[in-house]
């Protein structure tokens, strides 16, 4: 097989049997961001673009097995994206679509190999093989139905877990309230001292409120030039909607609705 | 899919412009125009302008209104060119008509020396020949123009300019009124000027026609040169007032014999009134007065003139046979009574002229113009017309060829139309004068006669003697009156209106002798029905109680239909019992009426008949459980919900007790084509079984699935309660925990088989499978929240508006069109009818999704101006599909206002919101009164909707016209697509569902301890993950009842090539163009990657070139 480089990214052939014929092509290089951050260790990640929906992490480690031994393989969708929250109580399933890929080999003389290869392994090699199709439903389906006792011990371990975490956050918020060493203290939302909750909608209130009293303030149809603006007023509206009317008729005079027959 | 690419460009076409040198000028203009639009609102107002406003208040509806008449009312005059040409042209007519000289030479009428002497045949019926007559021409003196060109009030389309030429009085001897020699003189002249005017090159093209009576023939000719184009002319004669004394055709008189007409003994017998011929004397008699008294009515009075056209328009589109000269006649009669006058608005007339038409009886009482002494009595015209109303002399009836179905359409067209009037949420303007009515929307059911010759002659073998003699040679009219009289005495309350429907008018060229040219015209006779919803579907027709004299006559009338029953009620009467196993075919119990009675009284066979009714009701019953109707299945699972909501509000020992329950699916509100049959137990061999669920067995030769079995979803709503965790993930766990309690309290206490999953549980009654789901309001704000520089922010996302629409807004619309169906049983066929013609055209959900189609459904019953809501699912279908082709979806928004909540002010924001949301590349848009109303379509979509829609309709009218299979519109076309992805149809849920399958008997039903496998729809999966990956590049198209081929069709830009770029290299592969590397779309991947992804399922991928 031909190689080619693009840019400065390695173009090669990646199939998911031995005897697949239109194969999608990957193009890959080392990883050099500026800040790689520990997952991703300079050096020793190799950077691949244009992975095919169904691939999976055994896969592409199996596609690069020749080079040398794969830590970790981790799927993105994004360029340097922040990793996800954990904790998840429900996980978010991924639909399966084009990604990138780190690949982070154990040794930095593989990522070089890997960059001189010719050829991939297909990914359905080593034994394995890619849940696809029928196989991957039937298996999603029959790992969903829980036995309710499972089920109740995630959800308690997962309760347990979020109030220890509540009250560590509360006692936190307690200590903040002590005097500091320089005499400080940090006023909270559950302090002594109320403050006022900092959201969108309070604060949407509050202007309104201050709006409204200064609207009070203001006498509404008391001089002469006001009566006579109100009643221009009633005028203007009038002729407002004629105006709207009249564009109407021409939008639906344009679209030819006024031939009867 | 297709959405996302759509946004896309628009946002790219927004990009361009915006960067474009004229975007500088594009901010500037709006500037400048509202700068002057403000100092115009504000410039101090003229008294003409404020008249005008306050006017419009006051005299019209409202100012789009005023408008909008304005606007039609140009629309429709007479162009200044054309009057100029016509008058020019009439000028020259008249001249050469005048030039037309007496002839001394007398013709005997019954010979054909007179049509050799003219070289032109006489309009008239051989029947008619056989009378003796002696016809001496004399030169008519008067040539005028009447009717609606003379009055002004003419409609531009189709305009017919009515020229009437005056004959000498001399032409006719005393005699002459009797027996059809009148009409026959008649004939003659007419045939004399046709002669005279055969050689002019005034004219182009000279036919002979007749429209009500086929006695009265007339010419039409058409202009030579453009003035032909835009205009025809009509030469009617009539006669001077003195050729007879009036009263010699008062309706009490007979002056067609009886030895005439039947043959046989010319007796002294003078024999029984014969009032439809004398008006077709008359009519010739009264023309000129008439015409007089209408122009002094209508003199100078332009808005009475406005409303008589407003008047034609609207009757015209509604495909009513009533002439303009009726409804000028009308108002004239109403000027006189002094209901209106010519100070009112056009609006403000019509308006009253309706409303006097819906309150009016010509059929029982009749009305007359005419003030003076000594004519007959208007009691004595109400016995022997149907409809009457009397002109200015008291002895002509304007209406005397007016069916009662016509009138009674009238009446019940007005009062519809004060209805729209007096709605204010309804611009009213458009249903009224813009919508053409046709017969296969307006009628639930037609009644076409295949050959109406035979129909003629069994009718007129059956119908009395004096009937015969007063129709004379009109046949048609005779029997259209006594049909529509059998009909609705046998279908009584079933129907609201039966209008016969008729196509007779013909003209034929003055060459050809009249039978001759009948010979290949052929007149078409149906008859339409609107249904009465509430009697419609009855079973039995309750006759009177067996003992009093009625019962007699009730027997005579149905024959050996009607039997003696008992009721529950205990009374004894007689009846007729009509067969209907299925509400389906209950729909159609008015079209087995009318074939029975057909036969009965005039024997005429099923075969002579075509009934157009409800035609497509059939799809909607299901084939894979025998054939029932699928509303009797939705009922089942909507029954089986509704204990099981007791029963969960009836749950103990909860920490919060269950307040409501919503469901959610379509089939609670009988809009889902293949609802869920109560699931077939024995343990499916190919599960396994884990708590209470079955799991699949994974086997490695061939791939099984058990049977496809959907659950029905709904929402449970818990007693409020301050205690939900403010962070969403232990939100979603709290809520775990109740899916697990309420799932083991339903077991504990009513023994229901039930599975917790941590997202909703399942619980299994009477075979059925529930899917209920715990929702509180706060988790969509925990979704939406935000912290952003320390303020929490409500953001939607689209997660959180997906939620909400289907825990919020769905649940809402899903209980309105439950009510909805409730209130129009066949709301739910009708959407099935839609949702399975959607996906026959490949335009299944996501393309249109449910909730679309539902809605769309939804709004032929909740505006169905100008029409009442339908009754059959049939009608509703076609309905939607005109709408769908009619509507102007670029400006209009279809707002659904359910139990008419809205006020005039909301449903105007509403649309206005709507349509500043859209922007312009939308499609269609719909909003409710209850919410927001999900995803609409996109313009791509709506495109080919709209197309296949028109398809679809002309297909259907070609099929009431003639032959041809109607549920041709149910065939999908795979042709076009640059794919097929077959699959397994083994696999294929709803399999047995296609239309071209056949019945088949269900298994039998056992009583089972565990829950099936469920919502597994292997196809629906496959869809999403393809639609996923690769909608960047592909359209995905299936048909979700049983379809086991997906079309595929690439998105145009694929076959571009592009540069690479870290964030689009998906799918592409380096390809040289001319040296050059560059980057193109792998298509045979993709295709091949079709295949991965669908392992198991995929049968071939087919390619086409």
């Amino acid at each position: 097989m031909k190689t080619k480089y693009v840019h400065d990214f390695k173009v090669l052939e990646l199939r998911i049997k031995e005897d697949s014929v239109n194969p999608h092509t990957i193009y890959f290089k080392e990883h050099s961001v500026r800040d790689h951050t520990k997952d991703q260790p300079s050096g020793r990640t190799l950077f691949i673009l244009n992975v095919p929906p169904y691939a999976d992490e055994k896969g592409i480690a199996n596609a690069f097995s020749n080079a040398g031994i794969i830590e970790s393989v981790q799927f993105s969708t994004k360029p340097n994206a922040a990793v996800a929250v954990l904790n998840q109580f429900i996980k978010e399933i991924l639909n399966p679509s084009f990604k990138m890929c780190y690949l982070v080999f154990k040794k930095v003389s593989d990522l070089d190999k890997a960059l001189t290869l010719s050829e991939l392994n297909p990914m359905n090699s080593n034994g394995h093989h890619i849940s696809v199709g029928l196989k991957k439903w039937t298996k999603e389906y029959n790992d969903s139905v829980l036995m309710p006792k499972d089920l109740k011990s995630y959800i308690d371990t997962y309760m347990k877990n979020y109030d220890e975490n509540v009250a560590k956050a509360l006692d936190k918020d307690k200590n903040l309230e002590q005097e500091d060493d320089e005499g400080w203290i940090t006023v909270t939302k559950k302090g002594k001292v109320n403050s006022f909750a900092r959201t969108e909608k309070v604060e949407n209130k509050i202007l309104a409120k201050e709006e409204k009293k200064r609207g009070r303030k203001e006498l509404k149809n008391f001089y002469t030039f006001q009566i006579r603006e109100s009643k221009m007023k009633h005028i203007v509206a009038l002729r407002q909607k004629f105006e709207e009317d009249k564009c109407k008729i021409a939008q639906i005079k344009q679209s030819r609705r006024f031939k009867p027959f | 899919m297709v959405k996302r690419d759509c946004k896309l460009s628009i946002s790219e076409n927004e990009a361009e412009t915006n960067i474009n040198e004229n975007g500088k000028r594009r901010i500037d203009d709006p500037k400048k125009e509202g700068k002057k639009r403000i100092k115009n609102l504000y410039r101090q107002p003229t008294a003409k302008e404020l008249n005008r406003l306050q006017e419009t208040e006051n005299l019209f509806n409202s100012n789009l209104f005023r408008l909008q008449i304005d606007e039609v009312l140009q629309e429709v005059k007479v162009k200044e060119k054309t009057d100029k040409r016509f008058i020019e042209w009439f000028t020259n007519l008249k001249t050469h008509l005048l030039t037309i000289a007496d002839d001394e030479q007398e013709y005997i009428l019954s010979e054909k020396t007179l049509a050799k002497h003219l070289k032109v045949k006489l309009p008239i019926s051989p029947k008619l020949s056989k009378t003796k007559a002696i016809f001496k021409f004399f030169k008519f003196h008067d040539i005028d123009i009447v009717g609606s060109y003379a009055l002004n009030n003419s409609i531009n389309s189709k305009l017919i300019v009515d020229v009437l030429i005056t004959v000498p009085a001399c032409t006719y001897t005393k005699n002459d009124s009797i027996n059809y020699r009148y009409h026959q003189k008649r004939a003659a002249y007419l045939a004399y000027i046709a002669s005279h005017l055969r050689s002019s090159d005034l004219i182009e093209d000279l036919k002979y026609s007749y429209s009500d009576s086929i006695s009265k023939p007339f010419l039409i000719l058409k202009p030579s040169g453009k003035l032909g184009n835009s205009l025809s002319v009509k030469i009617d004669l009539c006669c001077e007032e003195d050729a007879y004394k009036l009263h010699r055709f008062s309706p009490s008189r007979n002056n067609l014999r009886d030895a005439w007409y039947f043959g046989g003994e010319d007796t002294s017998d003078v024999g029984t009134p014969t009032p439809y011929y004398n008006c077709s004397v008359l009519a010739d008699l009264t023309a000129k007065l008439n015409h007089e008294f209408l122009t002094q009515t209508l003199k100078n009075c332009e808005n009475l003139k406005q409303a008589i056209v407003l008047l034609k328009i609207w009757a015209r589109q509604r495909g009513l046979r009533v002439n303009g000269y009726i409804l000028s006649m009308l108002v004239s009669y109403l000027v006189q009574l002094k209901r209106i006058n010519n100070i009112m608005s056009s609006y403000q007339i019509v308006r009253n002229v309706w409303i006097y038409l819906k309150t009016s009886d010509w059929d029982t009482n009749g009305v007359t113009l005419n003030k003076l002494e000594g004519s007959p009595q208007l009691e004595e015209f109400a016995g022997t017309f149907p409809v009457v109303f009397l002109d200015k002399t008291g002895f002509y009836n304007i209406c005397w060829n007016m069916d009662k179905g016509t009138y009674n359409s009238l009446r019940r067209e007005s009062s519809l139309a004060v209805d729209m009037l007096d709605n204010p949420k309804l611009n009213s303007f458009i249903p009224l004068f813009m919508v053409t009515l046709d017969p296969l929307m307006q009628f639930e059911y037609i009644l076409r006669f295949k050959n109406l010759n035979t129909i003629k002659e069994l009718v007129y073998q059956k119908v009395s003697k004096d009937n015969k003699l007063n129709y004379g040679i009109d046949d048609l009219s005779l029997i259209i009156t006594s049909l529509h009289s059998l009909m609705s005495k046998g279908l009584q309350d079933r129907v609201h209106l039966i209008l016969p429907l008729v196509e007779a008018n013909f003209s034929w060229p003055v060459k050809m002798a009249l039978d001759k040219a009948q010979h290949d015209f052929k007149e078409k006779l149906s008859f339409g029905f609107v249904m009465n919803p509430e009697n419609a579907l009855n079973l039995v027709d309750r006759g009177p109680p067996a003992n009093l004299p009625e019962a007699e006559q009730f027997r005579l009338f149905w024959g050996d239909k009607s039997e003696l029953r008992r009721f529950q009620d205990g009374s004894i009467t007689e009846a007729c019992v009509w067969s209907a196993s299925s509400v389906a075919q209950r729909r159609t119990i008015s079209s087995q009426i009318v074939d029975y009675l057909l036969n009965l009284k005039y024997g005429i066979a099923q075969s002579e008949l075509c009934h157009v009714c409800d035609d497509l009701g059939s799809v909607t019953s299901l084939r894979g459980a025998g054939g029932v109707a699928g509303e009797e299945l939705s009922l089942k699972v909507v029954q089986t919900f509704d204990t099981l909501r007791r029963d969960l509000r009836g749950l103990t020992q909860l920490p919060l007790d269950v307040t409501a329950v919503y469901g959610t699916s379509p089939v609670f509100s009988y809009c889902d084509p293949v609802p869920p049959a109560a699931a077939t137990s024995a343990p499916d061999p190919t599960c396994w079984r884990r708590a209470s669920t079955c799991l699949i067995k994974e086997s490695n030769d061939r791939p099984v699935l058990p049977e496809y079995t959907p659950v029905n979803e709904a929402v449970i709503e818990l007693s409020h309660s301050g205690k939900w965790p403010g962070e969403i993930n232990a939100f979603r766990c709290l809520k775990a925990a109740f899916h697990l309690q309420i799932a083991e309290r339903l077991n504990k206490q009513y023994g229901l088989v039930t599975q917790a999953y941590p997202q909703h549980l399942d619980v299994m009654k009477d075979g059925l499978v529930f899917r209920l789901r715990v929702f509180h309001p706060k988790e969509v704000t925990l979704m939406k929240r935000q912290v952003d520089g320390g303020v929490v922010k409500i953001r939607e996302t689209q997660e959180s508006e997906d939620f909400q629409w289907s825990s919020v807004e769905l649940p809402r619309i899903r209980g309105a069109l439950h009510a909805l169906h409730q209130k129009y049983p066949s709301y739910g066929p009708a959407a099935c009818l839609l949702k399975r013609w959607l996906s026959c055209q490949l335009l299944s959900p996501p393309h249109v999704p449910d909730s679309a189609a539902e809605l769309l459904a939804a709004a032929v019953f909740l505006q169905p101006a100008p029409l009442q809501p339908p009754v059959t699912p049939t009608t509703a279908f076609l309905r939607i599909l005109k709408m769908l082709v009619e509507k102007d979806w670029k400006n209009d928004v279809l707002v659904l206002d359910f139990n008419d909540e809205l006020s005039c002010e909301d449903l105007f924001e509403l649309e206005k919101s709507a349509k500043a949301e859209g922007g312009e590349e939308c499609g269609l848009r719909i909003v409710t009164s209850l919410g927001r109303a999900g995803r609409g379509l996109c313009g791509r979509v709506l495109r080919r909707l709209v197309r296949v829609a028109a398809a679809a309709l002309a297909l259907v009218r070609d099929r009431v016209e003639g032959e041809g299979d109607v549920m041709g519109v149910f065939v999908p076309s795979y042709r076009g697509f640059d794919a097929l992805i077959h699959v397994h149809g083994s696999l294929v849920p709803h399999q047995a569902e296609r239309l071209d399958a056949l019945p088949r008997v269900p298994r039998p039903r056992e009583p089972c301890d565990v829950i099936p496998v469920v919502d597994l729809h292997p196809l629906r999966r496959y869809l999403h993950e393809l639609r996923n990956a690769y909608g960047e590049w592909a359209v995905f198209f299936h048909d979700e009842y049983g379809g086991d081929v997906i079309a595929v069709l690439w998105d145009p830009r694929v076959h571009d090539t592009r540069e690479l770029q870290v964030n689009s290299a998906s799918a592409l592969k380096p390809v040289m163009v001319d040296g050059e590397m560059k980057y193109r779309v792998n298509l045979d991947a993709l295709l091949e990657d079709f295949r991965v992804m669908g392992e198991g399922l995929v049968r071939d991928v087919v390619v086409n070139c």
